[in-house]
């Protein structure tokens, strides 16, 4: 017999899961569909997920306990100016100073692999349908409406709402006639070295901090800031990420680079000439995978683009196949783990109400619409600029793009969507605020001790096979402990002590002392929960003012740093 | 650069994923500049696929071709590239 689902989410990555987990939550049948053998294996990324994702994204990620390769307290950027006489500036401004830094940080490195399988793990847990090695072929309609899914095999399989979580390329949506495909000159190329490296030297010489090198083109070392982009170094737990990436166009209608040739070369000039790669990581690092694939990098800023449909009769799409990753940090997981939840939310009404039509559905579009996070994460346009700073040789606009963007000058637009973004989730539930509190000691002790949720038993490799949890595969509770734990990436190098002088005793006591003040905390705002939720909702036009008086004030606290580092550097 | 490290496997029994419409390509090469994997090649003044062998599902040939000369589908489940390290 034909099954029918209410939902089929089609794509297992960052976004697919949450949604399917939601919708499983809410008691609906869910399928969630995955080409690959193995969750995670075909997405390539140099990936930090930055901390608003965790914060204020789905509370089964921000209160559990994923795999994460490295917390990153901030950014150092170089701008070469000449490489051959080692002119190169630093603007580090965009990092968290010890002690705070790395337990509070601004994201989290991870692999695909293990954080995508933990987060299907989590939907399989609630009772969500997974099969691996499934390609769907095409939206499958009954006349105007989207009723299911065509595999390859042409099985349709039926559901009453399909939420399209593919990724960036969106192939679905684009044969369905629904979007169109995107023209080159917002698609970037991504070339990535993953470089196997032991833990102790990837904490002493790269530490905790991304690495990103902004040239001018002559310089041969960055890609063409002429297509608006650049080089990035993440450090994972042992091993590093490096990435370069170009549009695939300047302009549409004119001829691609050779981008086989230029990536080469300058990988060969990065490798061989930038000094802290070329003396203090080259000697310690071995190539283990070159790897590339194409992101979406300006669809946001392009208006027609922005406005296509990111739904239709029965169908919801969601993350980067609808066009939603960042315009400039080029990350796509917080947005995907957000529109994931909203068209969740919008699945389960239209199927508890019996509605799929693409007029009811249209209040999902609404509702990315008016989230300030992704609104703001589409629009920026630092990276973009860059290029006007290349066409005019001008270094003083090249450091301010890269500050505003990657430096301490972020504030100067990212505080008002934080601001909305952390007032609105405390309308919501006050009690948000000691799970933000909790989150990053606890990601942190996880990391350090490399101890993470274990995944859920059962052979996911073989293709084809739907899996759903029965109980007894279920994680039992959250904490990891020394026998149901994962390690993250092979075997550990080294302890590593996490603020220098401070003792393992002293760790104990200070964690103990936190978990009662958190406790105590609970119970605060347990009791003052609705003066809270009344107290953010008062304040929430005043987040507007956010990013001017940050704007105002950060030239004063950056002047204030600049002559406590030199008074430092005196005595 | 030269030699694919360890970390990549490519899983054969792909199908042909990726075809090119020879009556609307007019050869001008962009593909072959885009595909870090070397698929494709020209032949008789039209774009041709040389071998999926080393294609990562990037779709860079893809979005590249205005024409619509390239015809892009994903491998068969289960097959094509993976990666333990993306």
């Amino acid at each position: 017999m034909e099954e029918v689902y209410d939902v089929i989410v089609v794509g297992a990555g960052f976004g697919g899961p949450v949604a399917a987990k939601k919708c499983a939550d809410a008691g609906l049948k869910t399928l969630l569909l995955e080409r690959s053998a193995r969750v995670g294996e075909k997405i390539i990324s140099g990936l930090t997920i930055p901390f608003y994702g965790f914060l204020f994204g789905p509370s089964f990620i921000r209160d559990g306990n994923p795999p994460i390769e490295r917390p990153v307290d901030g950014i150092i950027n170089y701008i070469v100016k000449d490489i051959d006489r080692g002119d190169i500036e630093v603007d580090d401004s965009l990092r968290i100073p010890r002690p705070l830094s790395p337990v509070l940080c601004f994201g989290y490195n991870a692999y695909c692999i293990p954080f995508c399988r933990w987060l299907a793990d989590r939907a399989v847990e609630s009772g969500a349908e997974l099969r691996t090695s499934v390609t769907v072929s095409e939206l499958y309609r009954e006349g105007e409406r989207v009723a299911g899914v065509v595999t390859e095999d042409g099985q349709v399989i039926r559901a009453r709402v399909v939420i399209d979580a593919e990724g960036s390329q969106g192939l679905l949506a684009v044969k369905a006639g629904v979007r169109k495909k995107y023209p080159p000159d917002v698609i970037s190329l991504a070339d990535v070295y993953d470089y196997r490296m032991e833990k102790e030297k990837v904490d002493r010489i790269l530490g905790f901090s991304n690495r990103f090198v902004w040239a001018w083109d002559e310089q041969g070392l960055a890609p063409p800031l002429g297509f608006g982009n650049g080089l990035m170094v993440w450090p994972y737990r042992e091993s590093v990420h490096f990435m370069q990436d170009q549009c695939l166009k300047t302009e549409r209608g004119s001829r691609s680079p050779n981008l086989a040739t230029l990536f080469r070369e300058y990988h060969r000039n990065i490798t061989s000439k930038l000094p802290w790669w070329r003396d203090e990581v080259a000697p310690h690092a071995e190539l283990r995978a070159h790897l590339w694939d194409t992101f979406e990098i300006y669809v946001g800023l392009d208006g027609d683009l922005r406005r296509e449909p990111m739904v239709a009769d029965g169908l919801l799409i969601v993350g980067d196949a609808a066009g939603l990753e960042s315009t400039e940090l080029c990350d796509g997981v917080p947005s995907a783990w957000f529109s994931a939840e909203l068209a969740a939310e919008t699945a389960i009404d239209a199927v508890f109400g019996g509605d799929a039509s693409a007029a009811f559905l249209e209040r999902y579009r609404r509702k990315v619409e008016s989230h300030p996070l992704i609104s703001w994460s589409i629009s920026g346009t630092n990276r973009y600029n860059l290029r006007y700073a290349q066409q005019k040789h001008d270094i003083r606009l090249l450091r301010r793009f890269v500050h505003n963007g990657w430096g301490l000058g972020a504030f100067t637009h990212a505080s008002t969507p934080l601001a909305l973004a952390a007032l609105r989730a405390i309308q919501e539930n006050p009690m948000v605020i000691t799970s933000w509190l909790r989150m990053f000691p606890r990601y942190f002790r996880n990391w350090s001790r490399n101890s993470f949720d274990p995944p859920l038993a059962g052979d996911r490799s073989s293709g084809g096979e739907g899996q759903r949890n029965r109980g007894s595969q279920a994680v039992q509770g959250r904490e990891p402990s020394e026998n149901s734990s994962i390690h993250c990436s092979g075997n550990q190098h080294g302890t590593f002590s996490p603020a220098g002088s401070t003792s393992p005793r002293g760790i104990g006591l200070l964690e103990k002392a936190a978990s009662l003040g958190l406790r105590a905390l609970d119970i605060a705002i347990f009791f003052l929960g609705p003066a809270l939720s009344g107290t953010a909702r008062l304040l929430e036009p005043l987040a507007h003012l956010a990013n001017p008086a940050a704007t105002a004030f950060l030239p004063i606290l950056e002047t204030a740093m600049k002559a406590a580092k030199n008074a430092r550097r005196l005595l | 650069m030269s030699g694919i490290p360890e970390g990549v496997e490519w899983k054969g029994n792909t199908g042909d994923f990726i075809k090119v419409d020879a009556a609307a390509c007019d050869g001008c090469g962009d593909c072959l500049r885009v595909c870090l994997g070397g698929c494709f090649t020209l032949r008789e003044g039209k774009a041709a696929v040389a071998s999926l062998e080393k294609c990562m599902e990037c779709a860079a040939c893809w979005y590249a071709c205005e024409r619509g000369a390239i015809i892009f589908s994903w491998p068969k489940g289960g097959t094509g590239f993976a990666t333990e390290y993306g």
